[in-house]
């Protein structure tokens, strides 16, 4: 719609979406959060256990390329989770005599190098050069677009909001099953990346939605279901607060105050955002030579806040290197993330399981609710495995590119 | 050759690496029993698994092809992790405006287009914000000028 010259009516259309989507998202977390809570009370150690073992392998679905390389990386990432203190024994893991690593690895210098430096490397590679200045026209939709954007902004939100839920599911997910619905349902599919107002409505308001729900997973179980929420748990977690159902029966000012935020904050979105979309737009034309440093800057100045420590600063440059090898490799960095937030808590509850079942791995399948998440487990990763699935995933991953 | 160095041979390798690295690293932490796991159980118990899924990733490589990877340009990365490194070391003993040029300046560098002025320009900008944000604005215990300020 930008080279139409309707650059305006479609950030104005799906600020108007994601506002709407982002309250519906919100009123089904508050439905849905106090009977999850409830139901997560009941889990036991290998329920639990498993539960995490289906979110890692629902992760593996969101990553592009080889599966056995994504499910590599989760390894790989439960592996560096390890770094630390053993709970249990107090034993010293891996820290090669560095005092910092006592306490485990720093959750927010990995996210900044692996992400943050990786992908700064990675575009000054390409020599990234921003294209020229974007008209942004008129910000009112015209009656025709809004009376077609209505109906796909309410298909965008239920989409977005189930899609949102599952494990390995979330925003990015949602966005494109949305636009790929759309176009199924339209009449005219041809006028897709021409202009269609319903291209813009619904994944913008699918992607909000999703966003809003894949707390619930997060907030109730204390299972991260995509790397953003990974991020969310690593936030949580330094300012003290282990993420499960215990926020909400513990803490229920912090939890209620984090909805009511959620809903704030798309607010502001549309109110802010609506009368300075050409700021933004301008922002977006500022060159990545200017952009590169700064962003460095902040990351530095972020890592050494966390602890006043320049050992963390250390670090995002040693998973930057790491970042830049993943990214050449063309290993997915979001299973690595998960794997790293869920390792320590993961072991925890396997000890624990195994202690109360006196070493006996039968426990895992004896308990039903534990039986039920490996069987969709299993279930998940057969389906993976099937050619015919395998291929609409790489089709998907395509149009993403 | 080519048949080596490919995107899924070459991780297939870093994954046995890490792996054998881990159970290196760990061989002293004591394994236990299942009822009884000691501090090394569950990363003995990781590290075989990657190492048997690096080496599957691997084999599959090899016998299927995969793409080639792309030859890294060492600038860019070289330099952005000489720049963190920098700051890092310069932070504490010199200061905020110290690391933040040595920074900006080898980051700056690692771009195709160096112009002085303009990097020149961009320090002024970037320290006057920070020392307004971080210093003014948050209150961080930091020095600006180490000694100084």
């Amino acid at each position: 719609m930008a080279r139409r010259g309707r650059a305006g009516a479609a950030l104005s259309i799906s600020a108007v979406g994601s506002f709407f989507a982002g309250t519906v998202g919100t009123i089904i977390i508050v439905i849905f959060a106090e009977p999850l809570t409830q139901m997560a009370q009941k889990f036991g150690p290998a329920d639990y256990c498993s539960l995490m073992a289906l979110g890692l392998v629902a992760a593996v679905v969101l990553a592009s390329g080889s599966i056995t390389k994504a499910i590599s990386m989760v390894f790989l990432g439960l592996l560096f989770g390890l770094i630390g203190t053993d709970v249990n024994t107090g034993a010293q893991r891996f820290t090669f005599d560095i005092p910092e690593l006592s306490d485990g690895i720093d959750f927010a210098p990995i996210a900044m190098g692996l992400f943050g430096i990786a992908e700064i490397v990675v575009n000054l590679e390409r020599h990234l050069e921003r294209g020229g200045a974007i008209k942004v026209g008129s910000l009112w939709p015209t009656r025709e677009e809004i009376r077609r954007s209505i109906p796909a902004i309410l298909r965008g939100t239920f989409l977005g909001s189930m899609l949102g839920v599952l494990p390995g599911g979330g925003p990015t997910l949602g966005a494109f099953s949305a636009y790929t619905l759309e176009k199924k349902l339209s009449k005219n599919p041809g006028e897709f990346g021409k202009g269609a107002v319903e291209g813009v409505a619904s994944p913008e308001a699918a992607n909000n939605a999703a966003a809003q729900t894949s707390f619930i997973p997060m907030l109730t179980l204390g299972i991260p279901s995509n790397a953003v929420m990974a991020l969310m748990v690593g936030a949580m977690i330094i300012q003290g607060i282990q993420p499960g159902p215990e926020v909400m029966t513990k803490k229920p000012d912090l939890f209620w105050g984090m909805i009511v935020s959620m809903w704030i904050g798309n607010a502001m979105l549309v109110i802010i955002n609506l009368p300075m979309i050409g700021m933004w737009v301008k922002l977006l034309t500022v060159p990545y030579r200017y952009l590169a440093p700064a962003i460095l800057l902040f990351c530095c100045i972020g890592a050494y806040s966390l602890q006043n420590s320049t050992f963390h600063v250390m670090q995002v440059a040693i998973f930057g290197v790491l970042g830049y090898v993943f990214v050449k490799l063309g290993c997915e960095g979001a299973p690595f993330l998960l794997g790293l937030v869920l390792g320590p808590q993961m072991e925890e509850y396997f000890r624990r399981a195994m202690l109360l079942s006196r070493g006996d791995a039968m426990v895992f399948i004896e308990r039903p609710i534990s039986l039920g998440l490996l069987i969709t487990t299993a279930l998940l990763l057969v389906l993976m495995a099937l050619p015919s699935i395998k291929k609409a995933r790489e089709e998907a991953f395509q149009e993403e590119g | 050759m080519n048949r080596f160095v490919t995107k899924d041979f070459l991780s297939g390798l870093m994954f046995v690496a890490f792996g054998l690295a881990a159970l290196y690293f760990g061989q002293h932490l004591a394994v236990g029993t299942p009822v009884r796991m000691g501090p090394g159980y569950v990363p003995r118990m990781l590290s075989l698994i990657l190492l048997a899924l690096g080496a599957v990733v691997c084999i599959v490589a090899l016998v299927s092809g995969s793409e080639p990877v792309e030859r890294p340009k060492w600038k860019p990365i070289t330099l952005v992790t000489l720049g963190i490194v920098c700051f890092g070391l310069l932070f504490e003993r010199a200061g905020l405006i110290p690391a933040l040029v040595v920074l900006v300046m080898i980051s700056s560098l690692a771009g195709e287009e160096f112009k002085l002025t303009e990097v020149i320009g961009n320090i002024v900008v970037l320290s006057i914000l920070c020392t307004i944000v971080f210093k003014v604005g948050l209150g961080m215990n930091i020095a600006i000028v180490q000694g100084i300020w």
